[in-house]
């Protein structure tokens, strides 16, 4: 009995203290998923759907002179309402009616990750 | 009395017909669960799929709605002699899909493709698209919407043109019921709640969502 307990007691902590890292790999998850079609599963905008017809090149996510650039508002924007709310290619689709506001505040975190740079 | 005997003759011979096409239906189901059709797809709505993992971990589309989903003249050839329709192996963004689905014999294609006919959602509205070159609904795909860049669809001069994260579109005419493109559309967690293309509900009106089917629902191979 005191062993279960001890258990649960330790995977409730194991679970608590793995929280950040658990977020962290779920948002890897969904640029994979709804990302990397385009910007490629590394975020070098090489994805399957860039052809050579594809119009414009999907923003390279580890250029950190490009994305240094851009403020944080300004890829919550852009990921909110697609390239045409910022000037950009309408190429960029709009993801405010598919992915929640979490979803997109974790994208925002993980592609300053990938560029390992700040918002200008 | 006539009248009532051509009744009861008709009658009868839509009982026939029924049954037939019941005793049809049965040997399509045996035949999709002899074949282990089931392994890879599943045939019960409504859709399963809750998190992105859950649509990872499928090795074959639902077919739970096929009936609405697929023009029967195209599923019965089909399934005696699949041809890729992704560019892209299933769930995959780095091979390639190398055409390698299950094939039917002759008989088992068309009596699975009547049981398929049969695996209906109830939320698809018939007769409500109808397909031409659709000039606004082609605005819409090739520019002011993002659509282009995941699908291959056919240009003006029947060229094979766009993206490939997404199932080709190039003989959505053919193989596509046009008014079940509208209801994908429209009603985007009925039949996909979790999938890789964008959420239009709002963005596009129902005019505009009606418009892109009629445009992609005209694909079809230049004769
Ligand atoms: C259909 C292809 C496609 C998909 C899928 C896609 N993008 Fe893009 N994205 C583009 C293209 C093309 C551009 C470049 C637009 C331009 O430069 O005009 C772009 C640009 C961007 C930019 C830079 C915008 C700027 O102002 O320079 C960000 C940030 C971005 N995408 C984030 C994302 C995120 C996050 C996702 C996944 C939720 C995503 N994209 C999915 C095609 C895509
Ligand atoms: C090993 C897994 C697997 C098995 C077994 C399998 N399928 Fe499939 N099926 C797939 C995949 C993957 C696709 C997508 C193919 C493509 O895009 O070219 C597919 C596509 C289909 C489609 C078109 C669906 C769509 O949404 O595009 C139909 C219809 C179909 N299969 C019927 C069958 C039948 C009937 C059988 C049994 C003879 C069968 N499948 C066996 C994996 C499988
Ligand atoms: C970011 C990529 C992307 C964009 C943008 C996109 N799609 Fe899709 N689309 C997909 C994917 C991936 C699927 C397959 C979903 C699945 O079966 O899991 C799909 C499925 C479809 C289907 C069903 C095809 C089939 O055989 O199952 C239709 C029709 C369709 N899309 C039309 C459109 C239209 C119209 C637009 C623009 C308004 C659009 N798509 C924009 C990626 C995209």
């Amino acid at each position: 009995m005191k062993k279960v307990l001890t258990l649960a007691f330790a995977a409730g902590l194991a679970s608590q203290t793995a929280a950040p890292p658990v977020h962290a790999a779920e948002t890897e998850t969904v640029f994979r998923f709804y990302c990397a079609q385009c910007h490629g599963l590394t975020g070098k905008g090489d994805g399957p759907n860039v052809t050579k017809d594809f119009p414009v090149s999907p923003r390279n996510f580890t250029d950190a002179t490009e994305m240094s650039k851009l403020t944080d508002a300004d890829l919550r924007n852009v990921i909110l309402d697609g390239g045409p709310a910022v000037s950009k290619s309408p190429m960029m689709p709009p993801w405010g009616k598919t992915l929640s506001d979490e979803e997109v505040d974790g994208l925002v975190g993980y592609l300053r990750e990938v560029c390992a740079c700040q918002g200008g | 009395m006539k009248g009532i005997l051509s009744t009861a003759i008709s009658l009868t011979w839509l009982f026939a017909l029924s049954s037939a096409g019941q005793a049809d239906t049965a040997a399509g189901q045996a035949a999709f669960e002899a074949n282990d059709c089931v392994s890879c797809h599943y045939t019960e709505g409504p859709a399963r799929e809750k998190t992105i993992e859950d649509q990872l971990a499928k090795t074959g589309p639902e077919l739970w709605y096929a009936g609405d989903k697929f023009n029967q003249d195209w599923l019965v050839p089909w399934l005696a002699d699949p041809q890729p329709i992704r560019p892209m192996k299933f769930n995959s963004l780095t091979e390639e899909n190398s055409g390698d689905h299950p094939a039917l014999g002759a008989d088992d294609a068309t009596s699975v493709a009547d049981y398929l006919m049969t695996l209906t959602s109830g939320a698809v509205e018939s007769g409500t698209v109808k397909v031409k070159k659709n000039a606004k609904g082609r605005q819409i795909f090739t520019k002011k919407m993002p659509c282009s860049g995941c699908h291959q669809y056919r240009g003006r001069k029947g060229e094979t043109l766009g993206g490939r994260s997404g199932p080709s579109l190039t003989d959505a005419g053919l193989r596509l019921n046009p008014d079940w493109i509208l209801a994908y559309l429209k009603q985007p967690e009925t039949f996909k709640p979790v999938k890789m293309m964008p959420v239009f509900v709002g963005l596009l009106s129902d005019k505009d969502m009606a418009n892109v089917a009629s445009y992609v629902g005209n694909f079809k191979p230049k004769k």
